[in-house]
């Protein structure tokens, strides 16, 4: 709602209010450049950037070359990679049951596409200039990284690389004596280009701007490519193929390689200059053909076919992925793409203002149901729910219905404040009862009321006509009906029978854990940041001093705190699970964080807002909940979303309290299998590669989100 | 007591709140009205010594397991031959089997099991704390963990010991000694008594090595870094089974190992009746394997038993295990479905090229250290 404030662009297009959304401010257009000009410009435009140009791409390019080669050597068993696979992303949790894992991702799925369709900005998307030359970039990427990797060994019947007759000459060839010299030969290379700079800079050529300094460096520069990929064919100790056995080997890969460069070219010299800047497609539909065409891959392209099942290793290189894998990734896709069409026409129906916020309510619902209700298939005990958890539902639904109710009311005054006080008193008195021991009771009864005489206090401030007091009835219960639904959920002992102590592991536990974590550090991190920089001395106290604990103490102690240590705390026969106590350490210490984040958004919001909510009348919960958070978050967002994603990261210490998390199976559980005895940096790569996936996503997310809140601009 | 159930009630917030707990409906502070029955056996939490002792069950554990219907077993999870996870997350290995006769032993089912992962530094908390019942984890026994670490050990079930892996090439052999080593680096997991054994066997055979410790020590010795590694034999001889590059040829002295390493079950101290459960499903195994009852035969001896001592282990007349609180037929539950002594052993060490037959494994007729007491 602030983003559109006094924006002089707002009254330019169909702003639509609910969205928060404008369009950003035009660039002047610059007119295309063609490649060559392009170069000469970037690359190549004095002696100094014609040389960092030269030395780095070499550097870049030896990296590249070095992970390519590590990847695809015939050394890896990434067979130990696709046989885990399952094991990685969920441990032990039992096949018979994996439908249950897809219903979460569907889930997702389902909610992504209805978001995304329905919220995201409606915007202009990829231009088909920004498109035409990503796609042949990615084209000409491909095709570099095909030529750039090393052959392959030959091999025998049994898989074990060919090694060269020790009798053989070595150096026999233009490549072995590459192989011998690719030191001298890229440093002579690296030398002349810097006298050919030296040379251009005294005729003055870089200042005239002609094509001789990107034609001179670049021959220069891609002859040192050259030498980084011919070296790889001096045969050396194994026995590898051809270069043109390597090239026609690598066949789908050019196919890839030469359709996106291809394509891309095409659309770039099928449109007009101007038409390629004036063409629109929507992102999602680019990333729905990217996805497509991984999907469809699952289908046709021989991947192999992995697995593990009833004490059986299933080894088939030549087929293409399991059906269990390449279905319900269609399946998948097909949601998306579905919801995410539906998410559009409900948007163009007008329906986005109303089901926005049930769509975000339902993503903070999700993971809750997700775990308990459908990865964990709760046993529940039926008599049980309907002696005591529904009548108690109920009870509180109807009771704190018309607590609302009345208190709620625009003219109730002083005794309203009362009443609340009363029913905050009585709550408190129910814990010290619960402290003594005085009465049992359910917790969740406590729980409940507890809830019931917060709102009791903030109910004044929600006062209106009827209508507006319904509503307030309504979320009571609503609120009251799930909260008692999930802890009888919570309550029931699960029916997944796995052969371990824990659900789920994997990748699943580190999603599971990061969710936890951020849906309750959030919360806490802008209440500890408003404590802290209130007024009430004890507040700020308080909260400075749990603040400044959290950011002092290191992680790894907080974690071992609360999955070793805090347990000798606890009472008689209560054990915390040690899922939940590093649950629990990781939202504490990471709320820590975030407070200061959220702290430095409030110090920027001026002290006039202040003061003119007060001129309007807003009490302090208002003041607060509409004019102050909404644009210390707004400002606050680079710090929260890396503080998000150094706690998805931080996820991985679970290893270290001894859980099986992603990171643990990788480096200790897999390599000690009698199987992949050892195989341990394969795992490693690909945990980091689906890190990398996910941190990268949350950072674009991100930045598209300051983009659109105009975070930066003002 | 009640002091605690703030706290308590603090924790049922956070865990109503989102973190996951698989939460039992018998041990959920949520639901500690209808536990009463539960809250009665109530335990208590004493911290006695820095070696923090946690009396879990001072009512009878047999007792308490058995009502439960479900051993939870404590294992490595990374140990090649004792406990490896598959990737469909279950547990293999002579450990893994030998929880597995124990579950037979007390419910009549192999299968009611369920195996918790420790590493080498939580184990002994893990047990302590009442976390698992039983820890199968090879696990060597010694003084200072029997005394002071206040556990309790069952019979041995593998006699280990501390050896040396070398390359062929760099002039070892088989019969190598320790005092062949003279010189050479030695790689040993840091901080482990492993690390200590090898600088103990080296003093005594007068030698100077270079000590390096690892945490990876095999990758280090594939690459080079490394002459010699050293660890436990079982270990080395998996690793040497798996790993050994084709051109080279590796080799493990000395023959009789530098260290001993009994590797038996542990239990919380002062639990007679589940230790006296987990012994005798040891003892069983190793008889029915020295009367040659095997998973196969199991049913036809036990129809026809050859003597006495073995009608009573397989729950014929004058059977003894009614009285340790189980079925009669709970021995023959573990060798039919898991099978005896020698077939535990056998089908996990051939894979990694070891051979019972001949070793201190070997049964006590045929040279070896196994032996039982008489089932009568």
């Amino acid at each position: 709602m602030t983003a559109t404030m006094g924006d002089p662009a707002a009254g330019a297009g169909p702003v639509e209010p609910w969205d928060g959304e404008r369009e950003p401010a035009q660039k002047p257009e610059e007119p295309s450049l063609s490649a060559g000009e392009w170069l000469g410009r970037n690359l190549f435009s004095s002696p100094v950037n014609a040389l960092l140009t030269a030395v780095f791409s070499l550097l870049v390019l030896l990296v590249v070359r070095g992970l390519l080669n590590f990847t695809f050597s015939e050394e890896r068993t990434w067979r130990a990679v696709k046989t885990n696979m399952r094991f990685l992303f969920t441990h032990a949790y039992p096949q018979d049951q994996y439908a249950r894992i897809w219903v979460c991702v569907g889930a997702i799925a389902v909610l992504s596409g209805l978001s995304v369709g329905l919220l995201a900005r409606a915007g202009r998307g990829i231009s088909m200039k920004k498109l035409s030359m990503n796609l042949m970039a990615t084209g000409g990427v491909i095709a570099l990284g095909i030529v750039l990797r090393e052959p392959s060994a030959i091999v025998d019947d049994e898989g074990v690389a060919l090694h060269r007759d020790a009798s053989a000459a070595v150096g026999d060839s233009f490549a072995d004596w590459l192989d011998a010299n690719a030191f001298t030969v890229l440093a002579v290379l690296v030398l002349a280009n810097a006298a050919l700079a030296v040379w251009f800079h005294l005729q003055g050529t870089y200042l005239r701007g002609g094509p001789e300094p990107r034609v001179g460096h670049g021959v220069l520069v891609l002859a040192s490519f050259g030498v980084l990929i011919v070296q790889q064919y001096a045969t050396g100790e194994i026995v590898r193929e051809s270069f043109v056995d390597a090239m026609s080997d690598r066949a789908w890969w050019w196919l890839a390689a030469a359709v996106l460069a291809g394509g891309g070219a095409a659309l770039w010299s099928g449109l007009g200059d101007a038409r390629r800047r004036n063409t629109f497609v929507p992102a999602m539909y680019v990333f729905f053909v990217g996805a497509g065409v991984m999907v469809l891959s699952a289908w046709v392209y021989p991947w192999g076919h992995y697995g593990f099942l009833e004490g059986e290793f299933i080894n088939e290189p030549g087929r293409t992925v399991a059906m269990t894998t390449k279905l319900p990734w269609t399946v998948m896709l097909v949601l998306l793409v579905a919801t995410y069409e539906l998410g559009r026409v409900l948007r163009a129906a007008g329906a986005g203002p109303r089901l926005r916020v049930p769509l975000n309510l339902l993503w903070v619902l999700t993971p809750f149901v997700l775990y308990w209700a459908v990865l964990r298939d709760p046993d529940l005990d039926w008599d049980h729910v309907l002696s005591t958890d529904l009548p108690m539902a109920l009870f509180f639904a109807a009771f704190g219905g018309l607590v609302v109710w009345f208190l709620a009311h625009p003219r109730i005054g002083e005794s309203g404040r009362v009443v609340a006080v009363v029913l905050v008193a009585v709550a408190a008195l129910n814990w010290v009862a619960a402290y003594f021991g005085w009465y049992p009771m359910l917790q969740k009864a406590r729980i409940s009321f507890l809830l019931l005489a917060v709102v009791a206090l903030l109910a004044h401030n929600f006062a209106g006509d009827r209508a507006q007091r319904m509503k307030l009835v309504a979320v009571w219960v609503a609120t009251m009906a799930v909260f008692h639904w999930l802890v009888t959920l919570v309550n029931s002992p699960s029916t997944v029978d796995t052969p371990t102590d824990a659900l789920i592991g994997g990748f699943g536990i580190t999603l599971i854990v990061a969710v936890f974590t951020l849906l309750l550090a959030f919360p806490m991190g802008v209440l500890l940041a408003l404590a802290r920089t209130s007024k009430l001395p004890i507040f700020r106290v308080l909260s400075t001093v749990y603040i400044e604990v959290f950011r002092g103490v290191p992680l790894i102690t907080v974690l071992f705190f609360f999955t070793l240590i805090f347990n000798l705390f606890l009472p008689d026969n209560m054990t915390l699970v040690d899922i939940a106590g590093a649950t629990i350490g990781f939202a504490l210490f990471s709320a820590a964080y975030l407070a200061e984040n959220v702290r430095g958004g409030l110090q920027a919001v001026r002290r006039g807002q202040y003061e003119a909510s007060d001129a309007v009348g807003f009490t302090t919960v208002q003041r607060t909940l509409f004019i102050v958070l909404p644009q210390a978050l707004r400002v606050s967002i680079p710090p929260l979303v890396g503080q998000v994603i150094a706690t998805f990261k931080e996820t991985s210490l679970l290893a270290i309290v001894g859980i099986f998390d992603f990171l643990r199976i990788a480096d200790k559980v897999i390599s000690a299998q009698s199987e992949f005895l050892g195989v341990k940096r394969e795992g490693l790569l690909f945990v980091s590669f689906i890190y990398w996936i996910f941190a990268y996503n949350m950072s674009k997310h991100s930045q598209r989100l300051e983009k659109r809140l105009g975070v930066g601009e003002r | 007591m009640s002091s605690a159930r703030l706290r308590a009630a603090l924790v049922a917030v956070a865990i109503a709140l989102g973190s996951c707990g698989e939460s039992d409906r018998a041990d959920d502070p949520l639901q500690q009205e209808a536990t009463t029955s539960e809250a009665a056996e109530a335990t208590t939490t004493e911290v006695t010594s820095p070696d923090i002792h946690v009396d879990r069950f001072p009512t009878d554990m047999l007792d308490e397991v058995l009502g439960r219907g479900e051993l939870v077993c404590g294992v490595s999870g990374t140990r090649v031959i004792f406990s490896e996870t598959q990737p469909d997350g279950s547990v293999v290995g002579v450990d893994a089997d030998y929880c597995r006769v124990v579950a037979a032993v007390l419910f009549g089912d192999a299968g009611a099991v369920e195996f918790v992962s420790l590493t080498t530094g939580e184990r002994f908390a893990a047990l302590q704390s009442g976390h698992v019942d039983v820890l199968f984890r090879s696990t060597t026994w010694t003084q200072s963990r029997d005394t002071a670490v206040g556990l309790d050990f069952g019979p041995v079930i593998y006699y280990d010991g501390q050896q040396l892996l070398a390359r062929a090439a760099d002039g070892y052999s088989s019969s190598s000694g320790v005092a062949d080593v003279a010189g050479a680096v030695v790689c040993a997991l840091a901080g482990t008594t492993t690390e200590q054994n090898v600088s103990d066997a080296a003093d005594a055979a007068g030698i100077d090595i270079t000590l390096t410790d690892f945490d990876a020590i095999i990758e280090n010795f594939i690459g080079g870094s490394c002459d010699i590694a050293t660890a436990d034999g079982s270990a080395l001889a998996g690793r040497k089974a798996k790993q050994q590059p084709d051109d080279q040829e590796w080799v493990i002295f000395p023959a009789t190992p530098f260290s001993k390493e009994p590797l038996a079950p542990a239990y919380p101290q002062n639990q007679s009746r589940f230790g006296d459960v987990v012994n005798w499903a040891v003892y069983a195994t190793i008889i029915a394997d020295e009367k040659g009852i095997t998973q196969a035969n199991v049913d036809s001896m036990a129809a026809d038993p050859p003597d006495a001592e073995a009608r009573r282990l397989l729950g014929g007349e004058g059977v003894l295990q009614n009285a340790m609180g189980l079925e009669d037929d709970a021995f023959y539950q573990a060798i039919s479905q898991v099978g005896n002594y020698g077939e535990i052993l056998g089908r996990h060490l051939e894979p990694a090229g070891l051979t019972r037959a001949g070793s201190i494994n070997a049964s006590w007729r045929d040279g070896g250290l196994i032996y039982a007491p008489p089932a009568r």
